[in-house]
Order: C-alpha cells, then sequence, then structure tokens
C-alpha cells in the first residue's frame, strides 16, 4: 500500500468502520507512521463528537440513583497502575531460556544445521514469551480468581482474570479431552445478564490444559462456568455447566 | 484542568460526590447516544449505569491528551450499546432505521436546537455538530451514521444498502473530511 492509501483508512478507522483484516494491518502501520496517527487522532475527535446529534430522550428520573448505587458497590481502581509484584518469574524463565538454548544448542550443533537451530531458537523464544506473558497475566495484583469446581469431585479448574490486560487465564485438571464433535466452552455470566462466551478448549489425554483467552470489551463477570458444546462453540450456552466458580477480587 | 477532568480525579480518589456532577453533566448525552443504538430504554438505562461504573473504576486510567471526558465516555457508551445489541442478537436502531429507509437519518436539527440542556456551551456545540452532519450531502451521511451508530463496518454497510465498497468507502472518506472541516471551521 502506498502512503496515501494508508491515509485513507484513517477516517473509517476512527469511525470504528474496518473490516477485522483491514483493521489489524492498519493497527500495524500506525505503530510506524506518526502522519497516520496525527491523522485517525483529527478523525477520532470529530467521530468523538457525533455521540451530541443523537435525538434527546429525557432519561428516567431514577438513572441517576442507580449510577451511583452501582459504583457503591466497587471501589475505583487506583492510580498506582500494579507492576508484577517479583521478579522470579522473569529470573525463572530468563534461566530456563539459557537452559533450552543450551540443549537446542547441543542437539543441533552436531547435525550443523544452522536454520534449523535458528528455527529452534524461535520456537523456544516464542514459548517462553507466551508463558511468561501467562505468569505476569496470573501474578499481577487485581487479578481475579475463581475455583471451577463440579461439588468437590474431578475435574477442576482455577480461573484468573486480569481485568487490566482483559485476559482470563484457565487451568483444568482431570478433565477428558471432550467427544468427537464436541469441545469445552468458557462462559462469564455478570449477575442478572445472558453469558458470554470467554473461548473454547478441549484438553489433551493428560486432562490438564493452562491456555489463555481474551475478555471481550468491557465485560465484567461475577460467575464462570464450563459447558460442552458442540466443534467451535455456541453462542450460548446448550447444556448446564458443568463446572462453576464464583470470581473473587483480590485487591 | 477542565471541570470534566477535576471531576474525573476526584473519581479517581473515590469521591462520589463528583460521579454524581459528571452525571448531571453527560448523563442526557449519553443516555440519547444509548438510546439511538440499542432502541429500548430499559437496554439504555442498563448502558449508562455501566458506562458511569466503568468511567468510575476506570478514571484514574483517564488520558486527557486521548480526547474530551465527553468523548470518553461516549466511546465507552457507544461500545457498550452496541455490544448489548448483539449480545441481544438485534440489530441497532440506526440499522432498523436505514434498512426501512425511512426517515433521513439519527441527526434530527430539530430535536437538537429544541433540547434544553443546563450547559449553554455544550449544547452549542450540539447545534453546530448536528448542523455540520445535516450538511453533508444525504449519502455520506447515512454511512457515517451507519457506522456510528449502527457499528457496521464498511463492508457491511455496503451489503446493507446494496452499493459498491469503494462507493461507500469513498462516502465515509470524503463526509469525515467534510465534517472535520465544519467543525474546524465552527472551532470545535
Amino acid at each position: 500500500m502506498t502512503e496515501h492509501e494508508w491515509l485513507a483508512l484513517a477516517a473509517p478507522y476512527a469511525l470504528g468502520a474496518l473490516d477485522g483484516k483491514e483493521r489489524a494491518a492498519f493497527e500495524d502501520h500506525l505503530a510506524g507512521c506518526e502522519q497516520c496517527r496525527v491523522e485517525v487522532e483529527s478523525f477520532r475527535k470529530v467521530a468523538g463528537q457525533l455521540a451530541l446529534v443523537a435525538p434527546a430522550v429525557e432519561p428516567a428520573p431514577g438513572l441517576r440513583d442507580r449510577v451511583i448505587a452501582d459504583v457503591r458497590r466497587v471501589r475505583p481502581l487506583a492510580s498506582r497502575i500494579p507492576r508484577p509484584a517479583s521478579r522470579l518469574p522473569w529470573l525463572a524463565a530468563a534461566a530456563a531460556l539459557v537452559l533450552a538454548l543450551g540443549a537446542a544448542y547441543g542437539y543441533w550443533r552436531e547435525r550443523s544445521d544452522r536454520l534449523a537451530l535458528e528455527q529452534a531458537v524461535l520456537l523456544v523464544r516464542d514459548s517462553l514469551a507466551a508463558r511468561d506473558s501467562l505468569l505476569s497475566a496470573v501474578l499481577a495484583p487485581g487479578v481475579g480468581t475463581a475455583n471451577l469446581a463440579a461439588t468437590g469431585k474431578p475435574p477442576s479448574a482455577r480461573l484468573f482474570w486480569n481485568p487490566a490486560r482483559r485476559v482470563v487465564v484457565i487451568a483444568v485438571y482431570d478433565l477428558p479431552p471432550a467427544p468427537a464433535g464436541r469441545t469445552y466452552q468458557l462462559w462469564g455470566i455478570a449477575t442478572g445478564k445472558a453469558p458470554v462466551s470467554l473461548g473454547v478448549f478441549n484438553p489433551g489425554p493428560s486432562g490438564r490444559l493452562t491456555t489463555a483467552m481474551i475478555v471481550p470489551a468491557e465485560l465484567l463477570f461475577q460467575v464462570t462456568a464450563v459447558t460442552e458444546e458442540p466443534a467451535g462453540g455456541s453462542p450460548q450456552p446448550t447444556q448446564t455447566p458443568f463446572l462453576l466458580g464464583e470470581v473473587r477480587r483480590s485487591e | 484542568m477542565t471541570r470534566d477532568h477535576a471531576l474525573v480525579q476526584r473519581m479517581a480518589a473515590g469521591d462520589e460526590r463528583a460521579l454524581g456532577e459528571l452525571y448531571d453533566r453527560h448523563g442526557r448525552v449519553m443516555y440519547a447516544l444509548a438510546c439511538a443504538i440499542v432502541g429500548e430504554r430499559a437496554d439504555a438505562d442498563e448502558v449508562v449505569v455501566d458506562v458511569f461504573g466503568q468511567a468510575w473504576r476506570g478514571a484514574a486510567r483517564y488520558a486527557p491528551a486521548r480526547g474530551s471526558v465527553g468523548s470518553w465516555l461516549a466511546t465507552i457508551a457507544r461500545t457498550r450499546a452496541l455490544d448489548l445489541v448483539r449480545a441481544r442478537g438485534r440489530r441497532s436502531r440506526a440499522l432498523e432505521r436505514a434498512v426501512q429507509l425511512s426517515e433521513g437519518g439519527v441527526a434530527n436539527p430539530v430535536a437538537a436546537d429544541d433540547a434544553p440542556d443546563r450547559d449553554a456551551e455544550r449544547s452549542e456545540t450540539r447545534r453546530l455538530v448536528t448542523h455540520a452532519l445535516t450538511d453533508l450531502p444525504e449519502p455520506q451521511r447515512r454511512a457515517i451514521e451507519l457506522a456510528y451508530f449502527g457499528g457496521l463496518s464498511q463492508s457491511e454497510i455496503a451489503a446493507q444498502l446494496g452499493e459498491p465498497l469503494g462507493t461507500v468507502k469513498t462516502r465515509i472518506r470524503d463526509g469525515m473530511a467534510k465534517l472535520r472541516a465544519l467543525l474546524a471551521g465552527e472551532g470545535i
């Protein structure tokens, strides 16, 4: 794409009207293009004003009280944006990286296959980066946790929810792989609302799995549940959950 | 620091009265925006409660450099309202209107002019923005409204209106550029 073509995407981007792929490509481009960033900002201001043209509708008089009552249930997030409390995960990851690189190198040196070695290094680096990211998501302060249990018997699962990064990490134990053509699906449920899918997963024969899922923007949930669904997942649960847990916030 | 920004800072410190004042200043616009997207009043109530709840919880993260408090709240409200519409498996109200090809669009200069507002300056801004939008050629305005209030992407708009994608892209681009120029001319 030419610079001119990129620039033409700024207006629809600010309006939220780019399709997924185009949006992702443009965001990559934005990271390195000051001119496009400036253009996006100027159109964001325009889009921000559009809210004002909505025809006036008088809110119910009780709405103000509801707004205030709602926030009494939660304290505001203080301005100290938490950092990972401990350096240990990073140290452990660094040590693991050294060991893994050493092992990979030892193995591949004999075959003097440089390309394959580089490939292995990249793989190790990726998997460590992924694990590191999981660890820091789970260990950050302010992470909510939930124990999902089926009346105290296996299987069980533990969920970590990092609202700041909009990530949940779920670790499942003693859960056999879903039958052919089926999958497990994780749900976030806000009190009094329909469950929202957080994603699907399927453990291997070991019955254990740790995986991260993206939480939809703005979703806050108090209860989390797992159902078995047709492969690919369902828009809404088709079964009673077999694992259920309540989220506790650690402050 | 603007009045709004000061309120948001007090909210970050847990001051409920600041939240009440922020609601008094922006509640009506957020409610109108929510209604324009979700249609049902009960759903709009829910959106507004969520918007101010999120503003309360995220007050410490508000960054004035990225836009005014009003557009921060509007972004939350629009996202939340569109999420709600999708979660209900419904179409947004803006889209319903476009499909029915009924009235001109969302913006209604008469309603906006008549709307009482305790803040005269904001009321003036609203009048100017509404007129800027209604000054656009109808197809440009409709495409922009479908994107903003309907939450549709350009290709969804093209499919919905049965127009070529390239035409829709041009309308959005030209319409937004014109809107930007009109608003800049008004000092907004």
